[in-house]
């Protein structure tokens, strides 16, 4: 091909004028496709009229440190009021504090973690943790891990990813900080999790998501659809994964910080239909996983899933996945 | 011997691991128990109860293995409240804040500091003699849970 030809086959790609249209078009989309109306939009069609959110900070007791250790009442005399959280067991409000429940002598004990309320139901929901093998495919900076660790009573072991070595750091601090001992942590992207060899009972997949309005305050002008669609498809990549490495009759925890359906009940549709993964009923907070999304009717399974809107908790979406065994 | 064990060693006491079951990766120190030694690979990054690390040719403890030596016979000595929240603070302890002491109160030892309730909150150096010392500076901070905190800032493990 002579340089004359090449110069005038890519001609139109150089033009100015079609260069400008092109970019003014995708801006034009993102803008249709972001935004704070945009995404309220949205949510209204799912059904949920925006309110301000008000969520609340929060504890969760580590009982393994805390055995025999009055918590609320040590923190009590120190000016921090707590009250129980009614849907969880270990988990507490923070309602006064003349002090930074961040710095107490029981909070560096490893006595207790500061864990937002709605994210402390995924871990709850496994059945019979106790010296199973489990594996926390996003962990970092590690609050389901040492959670895990707790119900578990550092019996088992726990195997957790992160591709974020920074972020494992964290981990490292948290970990030390309450004393676990069951955990082997590795600097791994969860879509790698068959090059461990091996396989789990329990896998938690608290993936990584676009995050909600109630937990970031410049949610609506960082966030753009496809974004969400990025995430979700990573997420897809995740699950796909994870169930190549999940035992017979193993259970799978999906969770996301994300109120858009596309890394919620659309992947949870997407995995009952292509993983052979079946969603399990499950009672927590929250109602049903929505089974008709934008007009696209989803598997009937995906109601057993829960949606919770933010109001004294972030928004928040979980689903139990199991692996049935066939014959 | 192992630096964890000379490390118990200046609190008056010993700490005997299996050595099997204890690994060290970039002059860091863990403790595996036989489930998880099994299920380790290579190129972890952080595996079972974190024993402590090597900078610098010294030895940096980990709370896990302090909390180890508060159970064995070492060393150790018990602050008022205020104290506690003071030396978590990165102060060092004064006579006066000393409820009780355990072991060795000669100057230049190491000892455990713990709260009211018996936890461990770190240790430091003994600066004078703990029977003698009343009103004055008794154990110089060493290292203090506060540390949890400071690595936050620091972005550190």
């Amino acid at each position: 091909m002579s340089t004359k030809s090449c110069s005038k086959n890519l001609l139109p790609f150089f033009n100015t004028s079609s260069l400008l249209k092109g970019f003014y078009y995708v801006r034009r989309n993102v803008e249709l496709m972001s935004g704070k109306q945009f995404f309220l939009e949205r949510y209204a069609q799912l059904g949920w009229k925006f309110q301000e959110p008000k969520p609340k900070l929060s504890i969760r007791i580590n009982q393994t440190n805390a055995k025999a250790k009055k918590i609320p009442e040590r923190l009590r005399s120190l000016g921090v009021e707590l009250e129980k959280v009614p849907f969880l067991q270990l988990g507490y409000w923070v309602v006064r504090s003349k002090a930074s429940a961040g710095a107490t002598a029981e909070y560096l004990l490893g006595m207790y973690s500061i864990q937002e309320a709605a994210a402390q139901i995924p871990v709850t929901l496994f059945t019979a943790l106790h010296g199973k093998m489990v594996l926390d495919a996003s962990a970092a900076p590690g609050g389901k891990t040492v959670q895990l660790a707790d119900l578990m009573e550092n019996s088992g072991v726990i195997i957790a990813l992160d591709v974020n070595k920074e972020r494992l750091g964290v981990m490292a601090n948290h970990l030390e900080r309450c004393h676990i001992s069951n955990t082997i942590v590795y600097n791994l992207d969860a879509r790698q999790a068959t090059k461990l060899n091996r396989t789990f009972d329990r896998i938690l997949l608290d993936v990584p998501c676009s995050g909600n309005f109630a937990s970031d305050s410049e949610w609506f002008s960082r966030r753009t659809l496809a974004d969400v669609e990025r995430n979700a498809k990573v997420q897809k990549e995740i699950l796909a994964e994870a169930v190549k490495c999940l035992n017979p009759n193993g259970e799978i925890i999906y969770s996301t910080c994300s109120l858009e359906p596309e890394e919620d009940e659309l992947n949870i549709d997407w995995a009952a239909k292509n993983l052979g993964l079946q969603v399990q009923k499950i009672y927590c907070l929250g109602m049903d996983g929505l089974t008709e999304v934008f007009g696209r009717k989803l598997d009937p399974q995906v109601k057993f899933s829960r949606r919770i809107w933010p109001e004294n908790t972030q928004g928040f979406f979980v689903c139990k996945l199991k692996k049935v065994e066939t014959q | 011997m192992k630096p964890y064990e000379v490390f118990a060693s200046r609190f008056g006491c010993r700490v005997a691991f299996n050595s099997e079951l204890v690994l060290e990766k970039n002059q860091r120190y863990y403790l595996l128990n036989p489930r998880t030694k099994k299920d380790l690979l290579v190129n972890y990054y952080y595996a079972g109860l974190y024993l402590g690390k090597i900078k610098n040719s010294n030895f940096f403890p980990s709370f896990n293995l302090l909390n180890m030596l508060v159970g064995a016979a070492a060393n150790k000595i018990v602050v008022d409240m205020k104290s506690a929240w003071l030396f978590i603070c990165g102060r060092d302890v004064f006579r006066v804040g000393i409820v009780k002491v355990m072991g060795s109160k000669r100057k230049g030892d190491d000892t455990l500091v713990l709260n009211e309730f018996g936890e461990c909150l770190g240790f430091g150096k003994i600066m004078d003699d703990l029977a003698s010392s009343e009103g004055k500076l008794a154990v110089k901070n060493v290292l203090d849970i506060g540390d949890f905190l400071r690595r936050e800032t620091r972005g550190r493990f």
